[in-house]
């Protein structure tokens, strides 16, 4: 019993962060209809980026150990956006948007292509630039807990590092709510979703719209990145282990919806960290997929599928 | 304050659109009809910009309207209620007017705009916070016509708000085009297959066949035409 809710606490910390990964994918998913196979390397970026602000640029001297280094997580996010922001310029816009609307298949072959391309050349230049040694952000913090109870003789341990993850996420997530739901970026963003040529008679920029989401979900899912690396070492290849799993959490959430893609991570979390109690943790990975494809069969427009398709 | 002059455009080498001239004077209320095909709704994504003309000009308020980015459009002060209704899906009828006032006027003019809009088109108050999506066709286009007019136009292009909808629907919605008219004297380009009632209602008529102007007049002109009477009003 004790061993299930510490699996239920794990599952719910992790969850949170993985949410918050998807939510990145699911966003610029969401808006742009582009697969981005380089999203896990996006994140593989924010990692290192989170990890040299912090030892090398001096955020560690100025912040300490315990706060440094969340502070240099929360720093690669703009890092991250901006990057984002200049491959879209430079290289997604070619292939997506209203350069491509009104072809066959509206440059979904290219868009694989490409993400495809930029995903390998961000693995293998990453591993030139930054090696192959495994790195990590670690905090005093990740070798700590907080007890929680006794309850009824049992207590539960929080890692204070994944749990303070799981704060940064959630806010992270209800600000995010907060810009789609509430502000005129927002609302244009996801008019730009519903339907692009409509948005341009409006006067919205579409192509400015997914330039902005596609910053956003890339200095999301980088800030989620910073957070895992708090607790699991990286390494240049690590956007594969990863990029998987985002996928897996926006199609669970149901495609298009990016409140969905955060429980859908969730969800994935929660079945990780449970699966342990069962089965091998090599199995781990096995047992998320075999939830997943049982969720989709039963459900295949994923939790928050769109109730209305797109016109 | 709308001139086209001489536009052609198609989407391959084959034009839908043939040396077309049309003027839509301040405060005029002109109609465009026509059979399935004749490159109405062509004409209104040319002036929208989704699509590029192979020749010709188009002038809005003397602003060469081929060298604004599409997006821009809008800012000028044209207002595009498109072909099949075209709302927001995932968004409510309230967010899909607020993405109407995108516009500098139609954020300045907001509180009166929808005071305005919820007095012409009541359901749309009712039904503010509903996703449009679940909305019926004819409520869609209520809104659609909303949402043009929270941008405070200078000119509200309408291309057939009658598709899809029942009869009595689509001669509510006509009513309401032109009690807005007569209450707002906003400026209206309207592209519409019930030819009789698009005719009645508007000052100019353009009859637009395979592409080309084959006839304009005011509407006497237009009823009083042989061809009109045969093809379009069935006398």
């Amino acid at each position: 019993m004790e061993g299930f809710f510490q699996a239920l606490a794990a599952g719910l910390l992790i969850g949170a962060v993985y949410g918050l990964m998807c939510v990145g994918l699911g966003l610029i998913f969401g808006v742009m209809r582009v697969i981005n196979f380089a999203h896990g390397d996006f994140m593989m970026l924010g990692m290192y980026a989170a990890f040299y602000l912090f030892t090398a640029v001096g955020v560690q001297a100025l912040f300490g150990n315990t706060v440094g280094p969340f502070v240099a997580i929360l720093l690669a996010g703009p890092v991250l956006a901006v990057f984002g922001y200049f491959v879209h310029l430079a290289l997604i816009s070619r292939v997506s948007g209203t350069r491509t609307a009104s072809l066959e298949g509206e440059g979904h072959y290219a868009q694989l292509i490409l993400t495809l391309g930029v995903a390998l050349i961000l693995q293998n230049g990453g591993l030139i630039v930054f090696g192959s040694v495994l790195a990590s952000i670690r905090t005093p913090l990740s070798s700590s807990a907080w007890e929680l109870g006794p309850f009824f003789e049992m207590s539960i341990f929080l890692n204070m590092a994944r749990s303070i993850d799981m704060i940064v996420s959630l806010a992270i997530m209800i600000l995010l709510s907060l810009l789609i739901t509430r502000t005129r970026i927002g609302k244009s963003l996801r008019a730009a979703a519903d339907n692009p040529t409509a948005a341009t008679y409006m006067g919205i920029d579409v192509d400015r719209a997914h330039r902005t989401a596609f910053a956003l979900g890339c200095g999301i899912t980088a800030i989620a990145g910073g957070l895992l690396a708090t607790n699991y070492p990286f390494h240049p290849f690590v956007g594969l282990e990863y990029v998987i799993v985002m996928y897996a959490g926006v199609v669970l959430g149901g495609m298009g919806s990016i409140i969905g893609a955060f429980w859908g991570g969730m969800t994935i979390g929660l079945v990780q960290q449970m699966s342990t109690l069962i089965l091998p943790t090599q199995l781990q990975n096995a047992a998320i997929f075999a939830v997943f494809l049982l969720i989709i069969f039963f459900r295949p427009r994923g939790f928050f599928g769109r109730m209305v398709e797109r016109t | 304050m709308l001139r086209i002059e001489g536009l052609s455009a198609g989407y391959s080498a084959k034009p839908v659109l043939n040396d077309v001239s049309i003027n839509v004077g301040a405060g005029q209320f002109v109609a465009i009809v026509g059979p399935n095909g004749a490159g109405k709704t062509t004409l209104f994504k040319t002036i929208s910009g989704i699509v590029k003309p192979s020749g010709g000009a188009i002038m809005f308020d003397g602003v060469d309207l081929l060298a604004v980015p599409p997006p821009q459009r809008a800012h000028l002060g044209i207002a595009h209620v498109p072909e099949g209704r075209q709302v927001f899906p995932s968004l409510t009828v309230m967010e899909n007017l607020e993405m109407g006032a995108m516009t500098e006027s139609g954020r300045r003019d907001w509180q009166s705009n929808i005071e305005r809009i919820f007095e012409w088109l009541p359901v749309l108050k009712e039904r503010r916070d509903q996703f449009a999506g679940t909305m019926s066709g004819g409520q869609q286009q209520m809104l659609a016509i909303g949402r043009g007019l929270a941008s405070s136009p200078k000119l509200l292009m309408l291309d057939e708000p009658s598709m899809g909808l029942a009869p009595s629907t689509a001669d509510f919605i006509f009513e309401r085009l032109i009690d807005i008219r007569r209450q707002s004297g906003l400026t209206m380009l309207l592209v519409e297959q019930r030819v009789a009632e698009a005719l009645e209602s508007a000052d100019h008529g353009y009859v637009l066949e395979a592409g080309h102007v084959v006839l304009e007049g005011n509407n006497d002109t237009l009823r009083a035409d042989d061809r009109v009477r045969k093809a379009y009003l069935g006398m």
